[in-house]
């Protein structure tokens, strides 16, 4: 059991508690935030004469190109999740253990660069190194591995993976260090004290109250590998069909639908999809936040 | 006794580690950008073309300013914001930090296309327009570094010695809260800065042009020149965020000093 702590609260009742200084904010928010949402939601919903209908929703749940981009999108964010929240943890613990002071200060703004890496120039640095003619690529070939011999190109699903996961790690790292870090000395020194071994405290202590901070950074990059755009853009040009991408070309024009709102259709149900992830996430906040504060 | 044992073989897995997954793509983009013409022996040619290439200036200070007004606009947005709900306004604080986690949640494709259907006509004809989404895209960011180190301070205290003190609540704010939540101010700052300038989901699907579309469309005349460009943004960035995180660092530890 952790310290109690006694309920502490600065004021939250009495005078002044309007909430006119908080307009701005949700002016600001409801505009460009919300009625964004709620247009596009609305939209959705009009067919091709403006009248009700829920028909561009079809092209999404029956087999076929649109039903397909989902199902590669969601099969994207879950390997590249997997693969960053594993090796993210990881470095995560061994960032908290052993990089303290300065040193811990530039590998934080390096993850945090890294992690917010997931735009354009990324494309490009991964084609220089793993394309054809990239640097890596000679490389390993030259050491006896063609990695082009089998399937593999950088615009392909693989290649996709290969990059996200360079964003995906440093983003587990940056939102996993603080469970890491928060885990108390003093769990462990009592564990030690009743007898536990090493191995004991990580099994019966340490686990279990990192799972839920491990569960809800997942639905995180969950949800981060499932809307990225950039990246995925520049990199394959749509040889990889992904529904952020296939929203831009229907956006673009590239791709002529003949129903007129099939893009709002496609941005709602990632909008959904979404939403499902951090409902996740938020209730992993929760699991982790008992643990926080009792 | 157990984990000094273990202490090496995990820094040294890790760093095996990071150096395969980020070290060694960097590094050969690096070198491919120093790339000569026609592909052989090194030179600056791919830098160079990036410095007179058609619209490199004119893009890299739209992106800069569009990412000055964003960061300015954010901050005058959501400091007296984060200052009230810490002081008095607690009971609207799980509103805001639902509403300021949203845009992690709704996915910036989404947000496009709603901003294309709902926005007036009047700001979807100005590239300013961007501005107002460059500080949603950022505000999740926002909102934990500003609250982060609003709690760090003794905010009840001070802003009650300051207006005992006869002081107008602008003036508290701009001469005693800011000064003191200084760290969170330049972290807020600095990340939507970060984030406008490299912003290319929305910038791209509304149609305007910025640093990053730019780039895009210039890879396809010199995939080189991309690529040097690409290296520099991201060096660039690692550049400046790490000597503000140094520089942060050490303006802390005065302040003890002082104390």
């Amino acid at each position: 059991m952790g310290v109690v702590k006694a309920p502490f609260r600065v004021r939250s009742s009495g005078r002044g508690t309007g909430v006119l200084p908080l307009l701005p904010f949700f002016i600001f928010t409801g505009f460009f935030l919300i009625w964004p949402v709620i247009a596009v939601t609305l939209r959705s919903l009009r067919g091709n004469k403006n009248e009700w209908t829920l028909a561009n929703y079809r092209p999404i749940l029956k087999a076929g190109p649109y039903f397909h981009a989902f199902v590669v999108s969601l099969k994207l964010s879950i390997v590249t999740t997997v693969i960053g929240s594993i090796l993210g943890a990881f470095f995560a613990y061994v960032i908290v253990k052993y990089a303290h002071g300065k040193f811990g200060a530039v590998i934080d703004s390096i993850s945090a660069v890294f992690a917010n890496s997931g735009g354009v120039p990324l494309a490009f640095m991964f084609i220089a190194a793993f394309g054809t003619e990239g640097i890596v690529t000679i490389v390993l070939k030259k050491l006896g591995w063609d990695i082009y011999a089998g399937h593999f190109t950088i615009f392909s699903f693989t290649g996709v993976v290969l990059v996200y996961s360079f964003f995906q790690i440093p983003l587990m790292v940056l939102i996993f260090k603080p469970a890491i870090a928060g885990l108390r000395s003093e769990w462990e020194e009592a564990s030690t004290n009743l007898g536990a071994s090493h191995l004991t405290y990580w099994r019966r202590v340490a686990i279990p109250i990192l799972t839920p901070s491990f569960i809800g950074a997942f639905f995180l990059l969950f949800a981060g590998g499932f809307s990225a755009y950039a990246t995925a853009r520049a990199l394959t040009v749509g040889t990889v069909p992904l529904v952020p991408i296939i929203i831009g070309t229907l956006v673009d024009g590239n791709v002529v639908s003949d129903q007129a709102n099939l893009g709002d259709a496609l941005a709602v149900g990632m909008i959904v999809v979404a939403t499902i992830a951090m409902a996740g996430y938020i209730w992993a906040q929760r699991q982790s936040a008992k643990w926080r504060n009792s | 006794m157990k984990r000094f044992s273990l202490k090496w073989p995990l820094i040294i897995v890790s760093s095996m580690l990071a150096f395969m997954i980020f070290v060694v793509p960097l590094y050969g983009a690096s070198v491919f950008s120093f790339k000569g013409v026609g592909g052989k022996g090194h030179s600056w040619v791919n830098y160079q073309w990036l410095l007179h290439a058609d619209g490199f200036y004119l893009n890299l200070f739209t992106s800069l300013k569009l990412a000055v007004l964003a960061g300015v606009l954010n901050l005058l947005l959501m400091v007296p914001t984060m200052v009230y709900l810490n002081l008095r306004g607690q009971k609207f604080k799980p509103l805001v930090d639902f509403l300021c986690i949203l845009p992690l949640i709704i996915p910036v494709v989404s947000l496009a296309i709603g901003a294309q259907v709902a926005m007036p006509k009047i700001l979807q004809n100005s590239q300013y327009e961007l501005v107002f989404f460059f500080v949603i895209i950022a505000l999740p960011y926002t909102y934990r570094a500003l609250d982060t180190s609003l709690q760090t301070v003794a905010l009840k205290t001070l802003v009650e010695a300051s207006r005992s003190l006869g002081a107008s609540w602008t003036r508290t704010i701009t001469r005693v809260i800011v000064p003191a939540i200084r760290s969170g101010i330049t972290g807020a700052l600095f990340l939507t800065f970060a984030l406008s300038i490299g912003e290319y989901t929305i910038t791209s699907l509304l149609h305007w042009e910025t640093f990053p579309t730019w780039t895009v469309v210039a890879a396809q005349q010199n995939i080189l020149g991309a690529i040097a460009i690409s290296v520099f943004s991201f060096v660039g960035a690692i550049v400046l965020l790490t000597a503000i995180a140094l520089f942060s660092k050490k303006r802390v530890q005065r302040v003890e000093v002082e104390e």
